[in-house]
């Protein structure tokens, strides 16, 4: 078959960027990275992108596809190439790039390595006549989804939250710490949950899950974040505003049952902090965009959920293992087949319909 | 149609206009609406963030009383609820044990038992396609005028995909759909799928207006008289908040913002008691005027 690519080069010697367009006869079971591959080998010797295993495991090969983070190695071509679309192939967002579609992985390394990836032993001798101590299938199974992480970065390529502040640690970064906190043989627990609820840990968050929508290897790194929010919160970690504005919902869920929204303000950020913002909330209130506390807004049989509440702490399920509990069985849910059809209708790249790459000087026409 | 409607907490207070448009437009696209009045808070990703167990019990209570009620759908009218509530039901639905736990424990407080038979649809997803669409462009014949419109989806009416299902989380065309039905124009512009910061905007406001002037920008940019949101917390983020960015980089952006509820509503002729553009914090008057109403 005959694949198309519009491929963003980038020459680091003079800085200038360009779009070229490439054309090769693939065999039909071709990945992008295979396309690659052959465009090197027969075209343009000069293309730079990295690539090891081919087998989707050592996460060399991430790059975008129509603004997309992608494993180009396990990313199949025909579709695409049956659409008659020739998609745009340019280099991860929020990194540095190097040449072409190469990036340079030392931001992401840091962060990596900042969250101390690796076990800092907690664990008790094991009983006179035992050789070890075994970790059980079900202490695993809280960190299973986090121990998949291959390091591919496709994560952070669309991080909002690392767009808006680089030194986020991110989704990769603190799916990692997750690894570790929920670790049963590191003794450094809460001391990792006291560093990733800094600033630019847990909170800064904003819950865009593009993370979870790119991962190629099933990792699920908002929900890890999640777990980390959960288990600093059950240690009674909550000086950051954002774990104070989470336990403000709990409260509210258990005394009226609706948010109390207005108090929600001072109770994240505090009086003094809400009182310098007075203009802004009369400006709001001037529209009832801010409902008077009192009397305050109840559900009716506001009871059952603080009586949940109550069985729920009994029940005592660890806090990360909320959200672990049926998690086995998420799958995709193959969209209506009437949704498919108004898909194909429209095809499937529609003009400008994917997010712009937003690396510093890539504001380019990179959308198709 | 016979659904449960969950409003959720903003559409019962601050975003009351959302509530009551959706409302006055039920009956016109033939959706009867079965009111649930013990529910509470679906935790909006906070509580499942901070009490896990806890995030699954409320909103498996939320859909026990859809359930109780008879309803094999609940409407949600917030991006945040669907998810919250979508995410919850699949864990429920698909897992036994907890299913059965959840179920004892809900029965134990005095709510009735969750079996797993409901199913969570944001109202964009029912006037989008299939039938729905159907009375859509029937109903919506006041039209738009040709008004160019900027659709802002939000994050969690599309991502996590395998949770939400509808759109494609990259190439969406739900929101278009309909503002082509109501014989408005869709613009384009690349930031329509991300976030609009509302969910850290207390905690790290300076993020948050970072992710948030990125759509209103865009939106200006590509001409777009007006923008519309299914989520009333993007709705709080872009109206509200959209003074501080004016604050904070000295331009003046005046981009008037919609509920769905209220595009699809103009576009059916419904009133302005109904509508209630009075509570939006930016005004809708050259919006109202170019649609001559």
């Amino acid at each position: 078959m005959q694949v198309g690519l519009k491929v963003w080069r980038f020459d680091t010697k003079t800085a200038e960027r360009a779009l070229k367009e490439y054309e090769v006869d693939a065999p039909e079971e071709a990945t992008l990275l295979d396309v690659l591959d052959l465009v090197k080998d027969k075209v343009d010797g000069s293309l730079a992108y990295r690539r090891s295993c081919r087998m989707m495991i050592c996460g060399s090969c991430g790059m975008r596809m129509d603004g997309a983070a992608v494993l180009a190695c396990k990313t199949r071509m025909y579709d695409v190439a049956q659409a008659g679309h020739v998609p745009v192939i340019s280099a991860m967002g929020n990194l540095p790039v190097v040449k072409d579609l190469v990036v340079d992985m030392q931001p992401f390394w840091d962060k990596i390595r900042a969250v101390k990836p690796w076990v800092e032993p907690g664990y008790e001798a094991p009983a006179p006549g035992d050789k070890e101590n075994v970790v059980s299938a079900e202490q695993m199974a809280t960190i299973h989804k986090e121990s998949l992480c291959i390091l591919c970065g496709c994560c952070v390529s669309e991080c909002n939250s690392m767009e808006a502040n680089p030194d986020f640690l991110g989704p990769a970064a603190l799916a990692k710490g997750m690894r570790f906190v929920g670790d049963a043989r590191d003794g450094q627990t809460v001391e990792r949950l006291e560093e990733l609820s800094e600033p630019n840990g847990v909170w800064d968050c904003t819950r865009c899950y593009f993370c979870q929508e790119r991962c190629p290897k099933g990792v699920d790194p908002r929900d890890a974040i999640a777990k980390l929010g959960a288990e600093a919160i059950r240690e009674g970690i909550d000086r950051d505003m954002g774990a104070k504005h989470a336990k403000w919902f709990v409260k509210s869920a258990k005394t009226t049952g609706w948010l109390r929204e207005t108090e929600l303000v001072p109770k994240t950020q505090g009086v003094v902090r809400t009182l310098k913002d007075v203009k802004f909330g009369m400006k709001l209130a001037k529209h009832g965009k801010v409902p008077p506390p009192f009397p305050p807004h109840v559900a009716k049989d506001v009871d059952e959920s603080r009586s949940l509440h109550d069985i729920v702490k009994k029940q005592d399920q660890r806090g990360a293992q909320g959200i672990v509990q049926g998690e086995r069985a998420l799958g995709r849910i193959e969209p209506h087949h009437d949704t498919y059809a108004a898909a194909a209708e429209r095809g499937p790249y529609g003009p400008g319909s994917f997010p712009k790459p937003y690396l510093p000087g890539e504001e380019g026409e990179e959308t198709t | 149609m016979r659904v449960a409607y969950y409003k959720g907490c903003l559409a019962s207070l601050s975003a009351k206009e959302l509530d009551i448009s959706t409302q006055a437009l039920a009956p016109k696209l033939g959706l009867e609406l079965v009111e649930l009045e013990s529910v509470t808070c679906c935790g909006a990703g906070d509580i499942q963030q901070a009490e896990p167990d806890y995030y699954l019990h409320l909103n498996a209570r939320i859909l026990a009383y859809a359930e109780a009620q008879g309803c094999d759908t609940l409407l949600t009218i917030c991006n945040v609820c669907t998810l919250n509530l979508r995410q919850a039901n699949f864990q429920i639905q698909k897992d036994e044990a907890l299913r059965e736990r959840v179920s004892a424990n809900l029965s134990a407080v005095g709510a009735p038992p969750y079996s797993g038979g409901v199913d969570v649809q944001h109202f964009l997803w029912l006037i989008a396609q299939g039938d729905g669409y159907e009375k859509l462009k029937e109903v919506a014949h006041h039209g738009l005028k040709g008004l160019k419109i900027a659709p802002f989806y939000g994050c969690q009416i599309l991502r996590p995909s395998k949770l939400l299902g509808v759109d494609d989380p990259d190439r969406p065309h739900t929101l278009e759909a309909v503002i082509a039905a109501c014989g408005g124009e869709a613009v384009d512009y690349p930031a329509k799928v991300k976030c609009c910061g509302f969910p850290i905007i207390q905690a790290r406001e300076e993020m948050a207006l970072a992710e948030l002037i990125q759509p209103i920008e865009q939106a200006m940019e590509a001409g777009a008289d007006a923008m519309v949101t299914p989520c009333p917390l993007c709705h709080l983020s872009l109206d509200a908040w959209q003074q501080k960015l004016e604050k904070q980089t000295g331009r003046s952006f005046d981009m008037p913002i919609l509920h769905l509820s209220q595009l699809v509503g103009v576009a059916a002729g419904l009133s302005d008691s109904e509508l209630k553009f009075k509570r939006h914090v930016v005004s809708m008057k050259p919006v109202l005027e170019k649609l001559d109403v």
